[in-house]
């Protein structure tokens, strides 16, 4: 079931700042149906979450995360931390423990001191927190291999942007359900910068 | 109830010539059927694991001035692909070609097994073999193994004594004569551009551009096509290899990327 739609996701961390990236194929088993599908969401300025898995329930779980985080807004008068929010998500879904959600988020954000955090989780709420990368989705396998091999500690923005584009890129072409482009969000203290990759569209 | 093989053993005598001729050849080996307790559960497990969804797009038309095919170059395994570079158009000799579809292994043995029969037809018979014959030798020998797990889904194209000639044989035992086939999971993508721009008076130039555009139609939108599009023409002299493009790159110049005014939004921070 998580390969009835495919998905693509990765996520680094870099020199005070950390780049997520997502394919843009929305399928049904082989069939593509969409090649602008958005996989990333903003839930404020230093904070991102891609969900990969079941298209439909990436949707939903999104919609309940951004009412979640509103509401700790209005309480808190305060943008949610990463950790905080990683909490949240890993709470929301094993609340569904016997009838998850099929998606595997992927969580990257800008701490206190502007520390990048990210970390991914399982669809039950397994929380899988790492220094350098994270992967989700049907290229997943293809995706540790490539982000293994392409990834240093304490790059800047604009290497860190090559390296998760060529490993996202290369991945992808091993693999039928994700691709047909990229999309990459690189985040710094001070800028967002939101890019569109041009891939093979098969 | 004693296991019928006589439906295995090999057409030595298919082309019925005298026996002198062949009785120097030794036949070819049939096939030995496994030694165990239960055959049909060990059938029916064999074909599920063997059971490729047939992930690819083959095409192939007749038109005026030939015989045009054309066909993808990915292999995938379930969702991973195990390679973008295979080939996919079988040379069986210098003027037929067959199209691989289902089982890669099924397809190269048996295609490779056609030329060989094709090629003992000449000197037998001192004249080349039709393209309804070599179909229906094909299509003869698939139909003893049916129901055995072979998946082949294959189209023979060629060009003999009454002009171009084009079949469709497939595993099941279905042979079929026609103008214009499609075979895979990206069949229907390809159809659809095939259908729309076919004309009988094409020329080579634009029958070429058809197929090329209907292999990438379907490779965009089927996620079991992709790799390199390659376009055969067959005409009277036999085939010839018009082009292999990368599809990434015919995408690209299909519909070349607009550039676009991109907004600058300041954040505050």
């Amino acid at each position: 079931i998580f390969e009835y739609n495919g998905s693509a996701l990765v996520a680094m961390v870099g020199k005070n700042c950390f780049a997520i990236a997502s394919d843009r194929r929305l399928g049904v088993q082989l069939q593509t149906i969409a090649t602008d599908f958005q996989r990333i969401y903003k839930i404020h300025d230093k904070l991102f979450i891609g969900l990969a898995g079941l298209a439909t329930d990436a949707q939903t779980l999104y919609q309940k995360l951004v009412f979640r985080h509103k509401l700790y807004q209005l309480r808190e008068e305060r943008d949610m931390k990463p950790q905080t929010f990683a909490s949240l998500v890993s709470a929301l879904l094993y609340e569904k423990r016997f009838g998850p959600f099929f998606c595997q988020p992927v969580i990257a954000g800008l701490g206190d001191e502007d520390k990048p955090f990210i970390c991914t989780m399982d669809s039950i709420g397994a929380k899988e927190l790492a220094k350098d990368f994270v992967v989700a989705g049907t290229a997943s396998e293809s995706l540790y291999g490539a982000c293994e091999a392409m990834f240093k500690p304490d790059m800047e923005a604009e290497e860190l942007f090559e390296t998760i584009s060529q490993a996202l890129l290369s991945s992808v072409d091993r693999d039928c359900l994700s691709g047909w482009g990229g999309h990459v969000y690189v985040v710094t203290p001070t800028e967002v910068t939101e890019r569109i990759l041009k891939g093979r569209m098969d | 109830m004693k296991f019928d093989t006589s439906g295995l053993e090999s057409h030595g005598q298919l082309v019925g010539a005298s026996d002198g001729l062949f009785s120097g050849f030794p036949t070819a080996p049939s096939f030995e059927i496994p030694n165990t307790t239960d055959f049909d559960c060990f059938q029916k497990e064999a074909i599920q694991m063997v059971k490729p969804a047939k992930g690819t797009t083959t095409l192939a038309f007749i038109f005026k001035e030939g015989v045009m095919v054309a066909a993808d170059s990915r292999a995938s395994m379930g969702g991973y692909i195990s390679s973008q570079s295979v080939k996919k158009i079988i040379e069986i000799n210098p003027y037929m070609l067959g199209t691989m579809a289902g089982g890669a292994a099924d397809c190269q043995f048996w295609h490779r097994n056609l030329g060989i029969k094709c090629r003992l037809h000449e000197l037998a018979n001192k004249r080349r073999i039709s393209v309804t014959g070599a179909s229906k030798l094909l299509a003869n020998i698939l139909y003893n193994y049916r129901g055995m797990g072979l998946s082949v889904g294959t189209m023979i194209a060629g060009w003999d004594e009454t002009g171009p000639g084009l079949y469709y044989v497939d595993s099941e035992g279905g042979r079929l004569k026609g103008m214009r086939f499609s075979v895979g999971s990206g069949s229907p993508y390809a159809y659809g551009v095939l259908d729309n721009g076919y004309r009988y008076d094409m020329s080579v130039d634009e029958a070429a551009e058809l197929a090329r555009r209907a292999i990438y139609h379907a490779t965009f939108r089927d996620g079991a096509s992709g790799g390199v599009a390659s376009v055969y023409y067959v005409g009277p002299d036999g085939w010839k290899k018009l082009s292999g493009d990368d599809v990434a790159e015919l995408h690209y110049n299909y519909y070349p990327v607009q550039p676009s005014v991109v907004e600058q939004v300041m954040v505050e921070t």
